[in-house]
């Protein structure tokens, strides 16, 4: 509660001051004309038209990136030769930043979707392929023991034993990797990509209509943040158990 | 022995990588994808060579790691005083902590339409973007480290009479160094990020800008060549950064 | 038997006529919880009081008092004549949990130095100092280690020699060596008794081991729990000569054990 009350605080000495001093701005606005910028925005639907697109797309990218990456994570921990060989081209091809893989997935796809798609997808999946290897590694060895006491075939014993064992911890790589995607596909959208809630915010800004464009940095951020609530209260809820403890 | 199984699958792991790169340049001269889209290492390797012997590729490899390192760094002071003050402070932490935990999660290149409006497409701007994105990190990073110290040593420090500027510097700060050093870990990746997106954006120059108007007239090899670049960058400075924090944290039990 | 018994023991008894430490009526209460009650103790310069209690008779809680760590709620705490009020340079505590007492990023010298720092000794003369010390607590061949690369046994050696450096004229020590194995253990005490007489420091020593509290000891204070208060104090009639076998087999230690045992039992029922 209390951490409330320097927010609230200063959104109001905001209000206070445009108020008394009559704001009359191309760069500022004040909270009230952002808010009825949001319900305007929200009215029209233009947001949220912004927002699926952008969600879409975040989505598509994840799940193509922490998809395969967790395929091949889940791989490399069950196969640590095959870890050891691909060591240093992963080593090598993680630093690059995402954002660098832009123009060349504007090269093959030109603007839309596909663009941002992919790019989410390259920035997911090495995150979800070195957090799902680490949880493969991490699993006692009593478990392999185990299966092959039971004689458990390699895949019965990734479905039987491995999956539900790591699942806690893919669930929070899944978690990082979420907030990963939402972040790059608004910046793919605000450094080239015209769709989308980055698009919008860009145009807001260039257009000089600030009381749109701090509405559209707001529902950004309010996304954002319910997005990891969100997935922090199911992760609570799944692994109840398992997680706490 | 084990040093030289260590070398082994270090060769066979380069020599997977090495193979990795005959199959790209396999794959551009097949022309199973247009060269348009996929120049070969050969091209990129030449068009790297080209931009060196121009200075044209040291040119924007020296300003996108100005920036960098300038924006890196503004935020590390930031980040790291912030965090120190607001991790001694129990009060600052129920106050001001929430503030700051909530804005993290907002995309930081979602701040630059924002810093555009205020500072123009300008050197400025794209220095406050990097100062921004990676001052979270630093800051909730150091705040954290600082404020789950041992109560012990709050005491020791008092039983010995330590003044509270000594305090931070000798006990709380050293303290919070594993802690900091992920935060400056993570920082320096979204300082990179956030340098080529301010360069995409503003086009002042830099690595960011080549690779942008290279795609926007179908230089492929000088796309290539730039984020092969920035991925040395990357690496390298995530290497730099392991050494420092290897040497500064070698005190931890292993 | 008696006849050794009333062999007194020679302490080495300060000239000065007021006590070093004097707690007047001292108490301590958290909200409606009394932790202690009408403590009045005093003792002598260079004298080696040993505390002893069953758990949760605040032992450690008087010991925090006298760092000046905690405030009394009632009556003072007054060190040389004057009135405690927060920690003071001159009194050092050793903590039984050396593993967080100690900088672990820095080595053993950088550890004792952090004393020397906080008193403003000028950096020159820090390593000669440091040197002595590490010496005197047999660390001299380990200055350059982390604690991180020591045993339990060295920590607390590093915590003392730090608590040294401070050199102050009263020594607080809480369970400092209950962490630690048998063999340690005796070592340690053997070697603390000898940093004691050969520094003439005042040592406040709270322990859960009755032996240890006799061993080192010139008195013996025991506390009664619920409140904390002083039931009894046992002066140590050994001679100041200590031996780990002889003197744990000396008439008077077994006699002076029994009594505190005794008291134990009593108060934890």
């Amino acid at each position: 509660m209390k951490g409330a009350v320097l927010p609230l605080g200063l959104v109001l000495a905001w209000q206070g001051t445009a108020t008394v001093f009559g704001l009359q701005s191309d760069t500022l606005s004040d909270p009230l004309q952002v808010l009825a910028a949001l319900a305007a925005g929200l009215g029209d639907a233009s947001i949220l038209r912004a927002t699926v697109q952008t969600v879409g797309a975040a989505a598509a990218g994840l799940m193509l990136g922490a998809g395969l990456g967790a395929v091949t994570g889940l791989v490399c921990g069950l196969l640590p030769v095959l870890s050891r060989l691909l060591r240093l081209l992963i080593e090598v091809l993680r630093p690059v930043p995402a954002v660098a893989m832009i123009p060349i997935a504007l090269l093959v796809f030109g603007f839309g979707a596909r663009l941002e798609i992919s790019v989410v997808g390259f920035a997911c999946f090495f995150p979800m392929l070195i957090l799902t290897e680490t949880a493969v590694r991490g699993l006692h060895p009593l478990g392999r023991d185990v299966a092959r006491m039971l004689r458990l075939s390699l895949p019965q014993r990734v479905v039987k034993m491995v999956l539900p064992a790591i699942l806690p911890r893919l669930f929070v790589a899944l978690r990082l990797c979420a907030g990963i995607a939402l972040i790059v596909a608004v910046t793919v959208e605000i450094s080239s990509n015209p769709m989308g809630l980055g698009y919008r915010l860009m145009l807001a800004g260039q257009s000089m209509r600030p009381a749109d464009m701090f509405a559209t940095l707001l529902w950004i951020g309010l996304l954002g943040w319910g997005l990891n609530l969100a997935l922090v209260r199911a992760e609570h809820w799944l692994f109840a158990t398992g997680a706490r403890a | 022995m084990s040093a030289r199984r260590h070398l082994a699958w270090g060769l066979a792991s380069l020599l997977v990588l090495a193979m990795a790169i005959g199959l790209w340049s396999w794959i551009a001269r097949a022309g199973l994808v247009s060269a348009v889209f996929l120049p070969g290492p050969e091209r990129t390797w030449a068009a790297i060579v080209k931009g060196l012997q121009s200075g044209v590729l040291v040119q924007q490899t020296g300003q996108t790691l100005r920036r960098m390192v300038l924006g890196w760094g503004l935020a590390s002071v930031l980040g790291i005083g912030a965090g120190a003050v607001i991790g001694l402070s129990a009060r600052a932490r129920v106050w001001v902590l929430p503030l700051l935990e909530g804005i993290r999660p907002l995309p930081a290149s979602a701040v630059a339409p924002v810093a555009i409006v205020f500072l123009g497409l300008s050197e400025q701007m794209i220095l406050v973007l990097i100062a921004f994105g990676a001052l979270w990190p630093m800051l909730l990073t150091t705040a954290h480290g600082v404020a789950s110290r041992p109560a012990r040593l709050a005491e020791v420090s008092r039983c010995l009479g330590l003044s509270r500027t000594a305090y931070l510097r000798k006990i709380a700060l050293p303290g919070a160094l594993p802690d900091i050093f992920g935060g400056l870990r993570l920082g320096l990746t979204v300082a990179l990020i956030l340098a080529v997106v301010g360069e995409m954006i503003t086009a002042q120059g830099g690595l960011g800008t080549r690779i942008l108007l290279a795609a926007r007239s179908f230089r492929a090899p000088d796309i290539f060549s730039g984020v092969v670049v920035l991925g040395l960058i990357g690496l390298a400075s995530n290497a730099i950064l392991s050494l420092a924090e290897a040497w500064l944290l070698r005190w931890r039990p292993r | 038997m008696p006849a050794q018994i009333l062999k007194v023991a020679p302490r080495p008894q300060p000239v000065t006529a007021a006590p070093l430490i004097r707690f007047a009526g001292v108490g301590l209460s958290f909200g409606r919880t009394e932790i202690l009650r009408g403590i009045d103790l005093e003792i002598a310069a260079g004298e080696f009081v040993s505390v002893i209690g069953p758990s949760g008779c605040g032992k450690t809680t008087l010991l925090r008092l006298l760092a000046g760590l905690q405030k009394p709620s009632a009556g003072q705490v007054s060190m040389a004549g004057r009135p405690l009020r927060g920690p003071a340079p001159d009194i050092a505590v050793v903590f039984q949990d050396y593993a967080n007492a100690l900088l672990p990023w820095r080595t053993a010298a950088g550890n004792v130095a952090l004393a020397l720092e906080a008193r403003g000794v000028p950096r020159p003369e820090r390593a000669a100092r440091i040197a002595e010390l590490l010496q005197m607590v047999g660390l001299g061949a380990h200055a350059e280690r982390f604690p991180a690369q020591m045993s339990g046994g060295m920590q607390q050696r590093l915590q003392i020699a730090r608590c040294l450096a401070q050199d102050p004229s009263v020594l607080l020590m809480d369970e400092p060596f209950g962490a630690l194995d048998a063999m340690t253990r005796h070592k340690l005490q053997d070697e603390l008794r000898g940093i004691v007489r050969r520094t003439g420091v005042t040592a406040f020593f709270v322990t859960h081991d009755l032996e240890e509290a006799i061993y080192l000891g010139d008195r013996v204070i025991a506390l009664a729990p619920h409140p904390g208060r002083i039931a009894h104090s046992f002066p140590v009639t050994l001679p100041p000569q200590r031996d780990q076998l002889s003197t744990r087999e000396d008439p008077a230690f077994l006699a002076l054990r029994r009594a505190l045992f005794d008291f134990i039992q009593e108060a934890s029922a």
